[in-house]
């Protein structure tokens, strides 16, 4: 099966865009959803606004009639509260799920984004995490038990719909501007815990949309690892950044550090990225090798170079999202008008629009 | 690294007696060394050992120079530094516990063994000194990779420590990979069971696990080679276990000795009792297959063989020893 209807949610964020931008030469018709306006115009995209946390995403998936869709509203490094994670991440995949299952449905491929986070980090884990080592009777907080719990939901679809096998793709920590991980890794004294230099795997943003976009245009079911290759020690990542580390952080009590580090250094470490910034986690990505016959371009050190020789670089003004977001409705008012106007086009009239959408 | 400020600099014969000051004090300290063993007829100031620190003060010093630009392992093991630290574990195993070893060409010079020892001594010196019995006396100088116990991975120190010299967790899927990376593993089944055990037990094998060492090394088709290490039970005579202070700091004891912790930090420095270490021949296990594995009965007797060796390796070495401190 060749994706034909696509729809990618959460589009508006960095990862989001960059797939919906490889994906649309690819694909014949391809959608995009989320809350907040696009951060790129996209010919070849249309736009709506949805809130997966509505159950109005499923309605949107069977008039649409998908066949194929990225579910990329997945937060994992996100500034909102914890409460309105667990409502985007649970509720919003539940609601996803539902819109997939549903009989009228035409959904035969759903990739999921999930993270490495969802393993948690520990000193009782093995070195290497490997995909069956989930344990989802884990007592775990935070964005881990989002997390487990959004991959227990998407597991019990895969064992109801035979018609769908959904792909699982747990990303590594990405370091790219504006992550927490690479804002914290740049500071020019970065406190650490004091006695800990853990491994760290890290990934590069390419990498994962690369991986993303593999997984929507190939068949590859299952849950799958994705990251650099190597291990970066946490003393080198800063070391490549230009900075010095000042093991400072009591490794005890590791919210009482969080908390400091909000209130001194201005950065908001999550509790997920603490546990890892103590003892370190890795993941091994030998499934996604066999089964993809493809592995990231960025070893973790390599994605870790990368950023520092971005940070080096001057940053060149974008226009500001309004400008672009009037671009967008522009480019798609003039699309659709096109459309309604041109003979050959009505036999590419959408069965729904924006507008019937919004009256439905 | 950084040059010097430009505006204030030391008068050059001053600069040239900064450069020239080491090897200054090396001739001066070698004239001395030679002068001593002239007039008592024997060697007071051994020259190879002093320059054996300066080794060791050197390499520090162009290992700091390395900066980010080094690799490690996917475990976090880092061979230079590591190997820069044998200087101070050679001496620990030369001078100060003169230790024997026997049998260690019974270790492969290639491929992958897994290497089984007694465990005791309440802080894991055991496990170095095989480390270093294996860099120092093997024809093929390798880095055995021990599994240590989770609760020190959650240790400041001692889990950079001990993942930087090459250690990994004690769980079977660690095991398993390294194995298959064709490294020495050296497990100790008996765990924290064995160095939290008190003086009066010393010398006798705890319960050797579920024989879950057994199974992977049959799964990984490699060797197994039990170890039995005399003089680690003195280093720490172990009188008392305080379980309440253990469990409120969350160790799994929490030893009280002669010396701790009632000298404080003087408390941790082991006695310099007498060790030997022996290797035994390697128990093939190429020819059972994975079924056996999960036979139970088979790896318990397997378990079993492996543990009687130990024991009874230790109980030859000990009629060998002529006293703990001799």
């Amino acid at each position: 099966m060749t994706p034909k209807r696509v729809l990618v949610t959460g589009v508006s964020n960095p990862l989001g865009a960059e797939v919906a931008r490889r994906l649309s030469p690819q694909v014949p018709y391809l959608f995009g959803c989320d809350i907040a306006d696009p951060i790129s115009a996209l010919e070849g995209m249309d736009f709506v606004h949805a809130d997966t946390r509505l159950s109005v995403i499923g309605k949107l998936i069977r008039q649409l009639k998908i066949d194929t869709l990225v579910h990329l509203a997945v937060l994992i490094d996100s500034p909102h509260d914890s409460r309105s994670v667990h409502e985007t991440n649970v509720i919003g995949t539940m609601n996803v799920l539902v819109g997939c299952a549903a009989p009228s449905s035409a959904v035969r491929r759903l990739v999921v984004k999930s993270s490495q986070a969802v393993y948690g980090a520990g000193p009782n884990d093995p070195s290497f995490f490997s995909e069956d080592m989930v344990n989802f009777d884990k007592v775990a907080s935070g964005l881990t038990r989002d997390l487990l719990e959004m991959e227990q939901l998407v597991s019990e679809y895969t064992l109801r719909n035979e018609s769908c096998d959904p792909t699982v793709l747990r990303l590594g920590l990405r370091v790219s501007e504006g992550t927490s991980l690479a804002r914290y890794l740049s500071l020019p004294i970065v406190p650490t815990f004091a006695g800990f230099d853990p491994r760290l795997q890290l990934m590069h943003e390419d990498d994962a949309v690369e991986a993303i976009v593999r997984a929507t245009m190939g068949h590859h079911p299952g849950v799958f690892n994705v990251a650099g290759d190597g291990v970066v020690l946490l003393s080198q990542a800063i070391g490549v950044m230009g900075g010095s580390p000042a093991p400072i952080l009591p490794p005890y009590g590791r919210w009482l550090a969080r908390l400091a580090l909000r209130m001194f250094a201005g950065i908001d470490l999550p509790a997920h990225l603490a546990d890892i910034m103590a003892f370190g986690s890795v993941m091994d990505c030998s499934r996604l090798e066999s089964s993809f016959a493809w592995k990231p371009s960025y070893s973790s050190r390599q994605a870790m170079d990368a950023l520092a020789v971005g940070k080096q670089i001057e940053l060149i003004e974008a226009p500001s999202p309004p400008q672009e977001y009037e671009l967008q409705v522009y480019l798609q008012q003039r699309r659709r008008r096109e459309r309604h106007l041109s003979p050959s086009g009505a036999a590419r009239h959408l069965p729904i629009n924006g507008e019937e959408f919004q009256k439905n | 690294m950084a040059p010097p400020p430009q505006g204030f600099r030391l008068p050059k014969p001053i600069r040239r007696l900064q450069r020239q000051a080491p090897i200054y004090a090396l001739q001066t300290l070698s004239g001395l060394s030679t002068r001593l063993r002239d007039i008592t007829g024997r060697e007071v100031l051994d020259m190879n050992r002093i320059m054996e620190v300066v080794q060791f003060v050197y390499q520090q010093r162009e290992l700091a120079r390395r900066g980010a630009n080094y690799a490690v392992d996917d475990f976090g093991f880092d061979a230079q530094w590591t190997e820069s630290f044998i200087t101070v574990f050679k001496s620990l195993y030369r001078d100060y516990w003169r230790v024997e070893t026997v049998g260690v060409e019974h270790v492969p010079p290639t491929g992958r063994a897994l290497l089984v020892a007694n465990h005791a001594g309440v802080l894991p010196w055991d496990g170095t000194m095989i480390k270093t019995a294996v860099y120092t006396e093997h024809s093929h100088p390798r880095h055995v990779r021990a599994l240590v116990a989770s609760q020190f991975m959650g240790m400041p120190v001692m889990s950079w420590f001990l993942r930087r010299t090459g250690q990994a967790v004690g769980h079977p899927d660690d095991t398993r990979r390294l194995l298959e990376r064709d490294e020495l593993v050296l497990v100790f089944p008996e765990g924290t069971r064995g160095t939290g055990k008190s003086f009066r037990d010393r010398y006798r094998l705890r319960r050797f696990g579920r024989g879950g060492f057994v199974a992977t090394a049959i799964r990984a088709r490699a060797p197994i080679i039990p170890v039995s290490v005399v003089g680690s039970e003195e280093i720490y005579p172990m009188v008392g276990d305080l379980r309440p202070v253990a469990r409120l700091l969350g160790l799994p004891y929490f030893p009280v000795t002669p010396f701790w912790p009632w000298l404080g930090p003087l408390g941790m420095i082991p006695l310099p009792s007498k060790w030997r270490i022996q290797f035994h021949a390697p128990i093939d296990v190429s020819d059972l297959s994975f079924k056996d594995a999960d036979d139970q009965h088979q790896v318990m007797a397997l378990a079993d063989e492996v543990r009687d060796t130990i024991q009874r390796g230790i109980y030859d070495n000990l009629k060998l020893r002529r006293g703990v401190f001799l």
